[in-house]
């Protein structure tokens, strides 16, 4: 059986109607028709995959939704929510997604301060029962001048947190830090 | 595409009245338009019409599907919400990115890149109704994958569904050296299906390049990590995650199945209505066929 095996050059489709065109293969094949009758949305032509130089980025969006900021909010200050996420369960939903739900709700009632709307969340949420962990409170603290000690235990002590009972306020806040910062930046 | 998706659905239609006219011809002629009608024209005549009878039932049984946008009925198999509800959707980091893939990425949520699942329905409606097509033509199909974790579920797939699984090692040329490696007169598969188009060294599977270069279709899922440009009909979507590709081998076992199981239905029908009347053929034809005989 006559073939053509140039693969850069046009579709597979496009190489056969021309060999059969030409006479030189004499059999259809056995896709041809289905392939005449129900053609793929883009043609399968070869073509070489070019670097982007310079400047030029991909046209692809980044997925962010409005409530992200309360997300962004939540984990800063609570760090990353006490109870595990359980993603087996399609309807389950975490202790920041209450925590938002709560939030959208009460900013329906009319309220427009964000900080009042924070407290007022976390109080909500604590009267339903749901515990959340401050560990925002040291981030007042760390703007004063005890940066340069805190920065080598916070690294010791990062390791050290599953061990210990109790959350270590520093360590917590040096590991979070870092994620609320991204996400505060992106949202700008 | 879609008027010159329209225009050669025409012209596949156009090709299937086609056989009107060496029915005339034979009418006419009878050992002459044959090229086995080299016996004399007396003696010619019942020999012609048996080969006649049975050519033009399997023109009718292979060309009727091409008639249908959708005969195998591939709509119902699957919803956008169950393709979400397989992570069909989940890609690679933004950092993993396949240029070409570019088209198909819905978006990116905190760096790992989405797939948009409204062009994956529309491609894997495409795919699934080109495997069962070819299905339906009793093609031979082989099922490629290379990924360790899914190695046997593939297989099983195959099996299941009476075709070809390759999941280990590709030898060098397997499909372009087939005769020295197989055996003379092997017959090449005539569609490959990838659920997995990378190796285990994340390049592009090479089964990839030789089923291109040996005018082998082929359907595969790539992933957003792939590289799109040789697959035939190919199906962004993700292939890593074992719910997805569950989805996906199922989705084309039943395919397969359905569409064997329509071509046996269909020899049935049409060897019941040529046994029936097998000289006035007039009631259960359609009615172009009439004008034939008017002819005469």
């Amino acid at each position: 059986m006559a073939g053509s095996r140039l693969q850069t050059v046009g579709s597979v489709f496009s190489r056969t109607r021309d060999l059969i065109r030409a006479g030189v293969l004499k059999e259809k094949p056995l896709w041809f028709d289905i392939y005449n009758a129900f053609p793929p949305l883009r043609e399968p032509v070869f073509r070489r995959p070019r670097l982007r130089y310079g400047k030029a980025k991909a046209a692809i969006q980044d997925i962010l939704y409005p409530e992200d900021r309360i997300r962004a909010k939540f984990y800063s200050a609570y760090g990353s929510g006490q109870k595990a996420f359980d993603l087996f369960n399609p309807n389950f939903k975490s202790t920041c997604q209450q925590f938002v739900e709560k939030y959208i709700e009460l900013q329906k009632l009319g309220e427009t301060d964000e900080e009042k709307l924070f407290v007022e969340t976390g109080k909500a949420l604590l009267a339903e029962g749901v515990i959340l962990r401050r560990v925002g409170e040291a981030r007042t603290q760390k703007a004063g001048s005890h940066v340069s000690w805190e920065s080598e235990p916070s690294d010791v002590k990062s390791q050290t947190v599953l061990e210990n009972n109790k959350p270590l306020p520093e360590a917590l806040q040096g590991q979070h830090m870092e994620p609320s910062e991204e996400q505060s930046k992106a949202l700008k | 595409m879609a008027p010159a998706a329209s225009v050669s659905r025409l012209l596949g239609a156009g090709v299937c009245a086609g056989p009107l006219r060496p029915r005339l011809l034979q009418s006419a002629t009878p050992g002459r338009a044959r090229p086995s009608g080299r016996t004399l024209a007396s003696a010619a005549t019942p020999a012609v019409r048996e080969p006649e009878g049975s050519i033009d039932l399997n023109d009718r049984i292979l060309n009727e599907p091409l008639k249908h946008s959708d005969f195998f009925n591939v709509k119902e198999l699957f919803s956008v919400r169950s393709l979400f509800d397989a992570r069909v959707h989940l890609g690679h980091k933004a950092g993993c990115r396949h240029r070409f893939m570019e088209p198909y990425i819905f978006g990116s949520r905190l760096d790992q890149d989405i797939i948009d699942l409204e062009q994956t329905a529309a491609h894997l409606r495409l795919a699934l109704n080109f495997t069962a097509h070819v299905a339906y033509r009793k093609g031979i199909i082989l099922f490629v994958g290379r990924n360790r974790q899914f190695s046997h579920l593939i297989e099983t797939t195959a099996r299941d569904c009476g075709e070809y699984a390759h999941t280990r090692y590709f030898k060098g040329g397997l499909l372009t050296n087939a005769p020295l490696l197989l055996g003379p007169k092997v017959r090449l598969p005539d569609l490959i299906i990838f659920l997995h188009t990378l190796n285990n060294v994340f390049e592009p599977h090479v089964a990839v390049r030789d089923a291109a270069k040996m005018q082998i279709p082929t359907v595969g899922i790539v992933d957003t990590n792939c590289n799109p440009c040789l697959i035939t009909y190919p199906v962004p979507g993700n292939d890593d995650s074992p719910p997805s590709v569950h989805l996906f081998c199922r989705l084309f076992q039943t395919i397969i199945n359905r569409a064997k199981q329509k071509r046996r239905h269909m020899e049935a029908l049409y060897q019941l209505q040529g046994q029936e009347e097998p000289g006035a053929r007039g009631l259960t034809r359609p009615p172009w066929e009439d004008l034939g005989h008017s002819w005469r």
